[in-house]
């Protein structure tokens, strides 16, 4: 009989106890997965950032539009590579519970600004390019409407009409915007500026912000400054900042999502600490003789130490793997539903790696005070205590 | 009869005593107990918080008029002649002066520092008409003074004050090429107002390059019956392609939104931790049988029934779990209750709310607790009712 063997038989020494500790230890890291998982998908937008990419928004508020003139000025500033303009269409299909994330950019130079993040067959870019009323929709939008390239798709606006009274717009789907990143969803499409501009009825030639990646990091600086110079104290004034900043201060706007989910996965792990590290020392208590019988034998303390931290790691393991695995099919099932409202619901690899890293400190934490009061004990008062 | 109750009694007392033999898996059940009692409070409490602000922003007599189908004040547009057949609709209530109680509105979203992250967030600007505070009940300068008309003058809430920095009273603030100065600080009963800073419409108009372009029309209406005849005015003229619809019906819509969310979020999760005090219970309770197995066989062979054996566990574990269910109601209504922290609401901007615990949420809790404590009992006293004495006495 070896160690690991012994290891299991004192684990499942009684049943009903094992089985209770296992599933609270699954289900606190059930909850670690899908929430950290969650926090995943809220911090996308700033672990996707690419470095050399600044946004520039009206100073006022990144709602307020912008003179297209802008665009042009832009793109003459030395340290900027390319940059591409994008409107906010607020869209939704068929009924308004429907949002699409839809906007309207400048088809040519969007491709080439974003080419880290998304891709398109060839054709369809060039079709992109070419076709006034054409379409790219994202890879998620496609399977969740059921639409196919080539379909005429017709999105509604909650905020433009069309200058003949209109309220839809006619989009033909000219191809398939797939994602380059794991952590990028495809829960949007675009359309061309062109079209949008000269039917839609609320002022013309405006765009809502630009979009650009820089020469190189380095370049960051000094183009931001270059930018909000060459319009400070214009009626429209720029604020430029790192796609990065610009994101987190966005996710920023929903509330403190990180700290709401440290709290519930505090409490979580708090509650199994604590009933795991009572039912150890209680159940290493139990068997007080039996570690003065394995001292007889000459099993040395280190041994019995780790036998004894040996189980409580194997039981935080045996109970939080299937835990972990319980959440990745949670977001699974549930990433199509989500992802309207949290696009890139997964749990991925890193969260996972995580969370067998949380399982060994749980083991470790809840046997400690038990293997080193086992790993001290005296035979004689092992053997004397009833 | 009273004897069996006597029985009951000793051994419920009995359990109870023996307690603090297991004193620190007993408090481990209480803890896990209090933090899920924590967990759905806090989370019932935010959507609490944030329905009543809301919902208290809605008043059942104020109409408020958007383009057709654009849900939210910050996405309609009404053009000037809209707004004066407006003002001579049916059911409008007037002032003492004989004008209609009609505030037309620009809604613009304007940057402002959240305090805590000190990142930018979105605030709401609202050019309102001279009617806009009478239409709006509740409306209260604590500090400083109202606007002037014509001036670039603002008025900030109290609650955007209190979250966001970059609008403190005297200050000039600057969007684009104008500047204006923050003159005074209002009150709105709590509600949804007070996280927004307003300017004069036709000076906001001006400013911002808007000039004639109104987004909203708020009407006071003379009773809360007045809306049908409003909306059948409405919907009769074929110039008018507008939604009305009664203000409380507006933000109640919007508060559902945000709250059901939060639920959402909320009971899944409780529940889910609710499960893993359960199995902490159980555990706890299993241990406190197989301790006391030579008392129960004990007071079995001298007499004692199954029956009082079974309540004496139960009652341990009910005891245990509103203990839990106290701490955790506790712990949540000093640190939670009255929290203050924002969010973005349906018109894309800020809306500060407070955490708000109440009665019918603390009922949900302890109901919470007292489901972990029974049926983290009751499979114990189970065991414990029909110990066999022999088995029970040998052990």
């Amino acid at each position: 009989m070896n160690d690991f063997v012994l290891i299991g038989k004192n684990l499942f020494r009684k049943k009903l106890r094992a089985a209770l500790m296992l599933a609270s230890i699954m289900i606190a890291f059930l909850i670690f997965g899908v929430l950290a998982g969650f926090q995943r998908a809220f911090n996308a937008g700033e672990d996707v950032a690419a470095a050399d990419r600044l946004m520039v928004v009206n100073k006022i508020n990144f709602t307020q539009p912008l003179p297209i003139a802008h665009y042009n000025r832009v793109r003459s500033i030395e340290g900027v590579r390319q940059v591409t303009h994008m409107n906010w269409f607020g869209g939704y299909y068929q009924e308004p519970k429907n949002f699409l994330v839809a906007m309207a950019v400048e088809p040519e130079t969007y491709l080439q600004v974003y080419s880290d993040q998304v891709d398109a067959a060839a054709d369809a870019r060039a079709a992109f390019i070419r076709e006034r009323t054409g379409a790219l929709v994202g890879e998620t939008i496609m399977k969740k409407w059921g639409w196919k390239v080539g379909d005429r798709v017709p999105v509604m606006s909650s905020i433009f009409t069309q200058k003949n009274g209109a309220r839809t717009w006619d989009f033909t789907i000219v191809g398939t915007l797939t994602s380059r990143k794991p952590n990028i969803d495809t829960n949007f499409m675009v359309f061309q500026y062109q079209y949008f501009n000269e039917t839609q009825n609320q002022g013309r030639d405006l765009i809502g912000w630009m979009a650009l990646n820089t020469t190189s990091p380095s370049q960051n600086d000094r183009v931001t400054k270059a930018i909000d110079q060459m319009f400070a104290n214009s009626f429209y004034e720029t604020a430029t900042d790192t796609e990065k900043a610009f994101n987190k201060a966005f996710m920023a706007q929903l509330g403190n999502i990180a700290l709401m989910v440290a709290l519930v996965v505090g409490a979580a792990f708090a509650t199994i600490l604590m009933i795991v590290g009572n039912t150890m020392v209680m159940a290493v208590r139990e068997r007080t003789r039996e570690i003065g019988v394995l001292k007889t034998l000459g099993f040395s303390g280190g041994r019995i130490l780790r036998l004894v931290l040996g189980e409580s790691v194997l039981l935080a393991l045996l109970g939080g793997i299937p835990g972990i695995a319980l959440a990745a099919l949670f977001a699974a099932a549930m990433e199509t539903s989500l992802s309207n409202f949290i696009p890139g619901f997964a749990v991925t690899p890193g969260i996972a790696l995580t969370a067998v890293a949380l399982m060994l400190a749980l083991g470790l934490a809840t046997g400690l005070v038990p293997a080193v009061n086992a790993m001290r004990l005296k035979i004689a008062n092992a053997l004397g205590r009833s | 009869m009273r004897s069996f109750l006597l029985q009951v009694a000793a051994v419920t007392v009995i359990n109870i005593k023996s307690i603090p033999q297991r004193f620190w898996l007993s408090l481990s059940t209480v803890v896990a107990v209090a933090l899920v009692v924590m967990v759905l409070l806090s989370f019932l409490a935010m959507a609490n918080g944030f329905q009543r602000t809301l919902t208290s922003s809605g008043a059942d007599d104020v109409a408020i008029v958007l383009r057709g189908g654009s849900q939210a004040e910050i996405n309609s547009t009404v053009a000037r002649d809209q707004v004066r057949l407006i003002e001579e609709a049916p059911g409008i209530a007037r002032s003492p002066e004989g004008k209609p109680l009609v505030s037309a509105e620009l809604y613009l979203i304007v940057d402002g520092l959240k305090r805590t992250t000190q990142t930018k967030a979105n605030l709401p600007l609202r050019g309102i008409g001279q009617e806009g505070a009478a239409v709006r009940k509740g409306i209260r300068i604590v500090e400083g003074r109202m606007f002037q008309s014509g001036a670039n003058e603002i008025v900030v809430g109290k609650a955007l004050l209190r979250e966001f920095q970059g609008f403190e009273i005297g200050k000039t603030v600057s969007f684009a090429t104008s500047r204006w100065t923050v003159v005074g600080a209002f009150e709105a009963e709590g509600s949804v107002f007070e996280s927004e800073i307003w300017a004069d419409l036709p000076v906001v108009q001006s400013l911002f390059n808007r000039t004639n372009i109104v987004q909203t029309v708020r009407a006071r209406l003379q009773s809360p019956a007045a809306l049908d005849a409003l909306k059948r005015y409405v919907d009769e003229d074929p110039r008018l392609k507008l939604d009305v619809k009664s203000e409380a019906a507006y933000f109640a819509d919007q508060a559902s939104q945000t709250s059901d969310l939060i639920h959402k979020l909320g009971w899944p999760l409780a529940i889910a931790m609710a499960l893993g005090a359960l199995a902490g219970a159980l555990n706890t309770m299993y241990s406190s049988v197989a301790a006391r197995a030579v008392e129960i066989a004990t007071l079995r062979a001298i007499g004692f029934g199954g029956f009082p054996a079974f309540v004496g566990t139960l009652a341990e574990s009910l005891l245990l779990a509103v203990l839990g269910g106290i701490i955790g109601v506790t712990a949540t209504y000093l640190i939670f209750d009255g929290f203050s922290t924002a969010t973005l609401g349906a018109s894309f901007t800020q809306v500060v709310f407070s955490f708000k615990l109440s009665p019918a949420l603390i009922a949900q809790g302890v109901i919470l607790a007292l489901a972990v404590g029974l049926a983290g009992g009751l499979f114990p006293a189970i065991r414990a009712a029909r110990m066999p004495i022999v088995a029970g006495l040998n052990s």
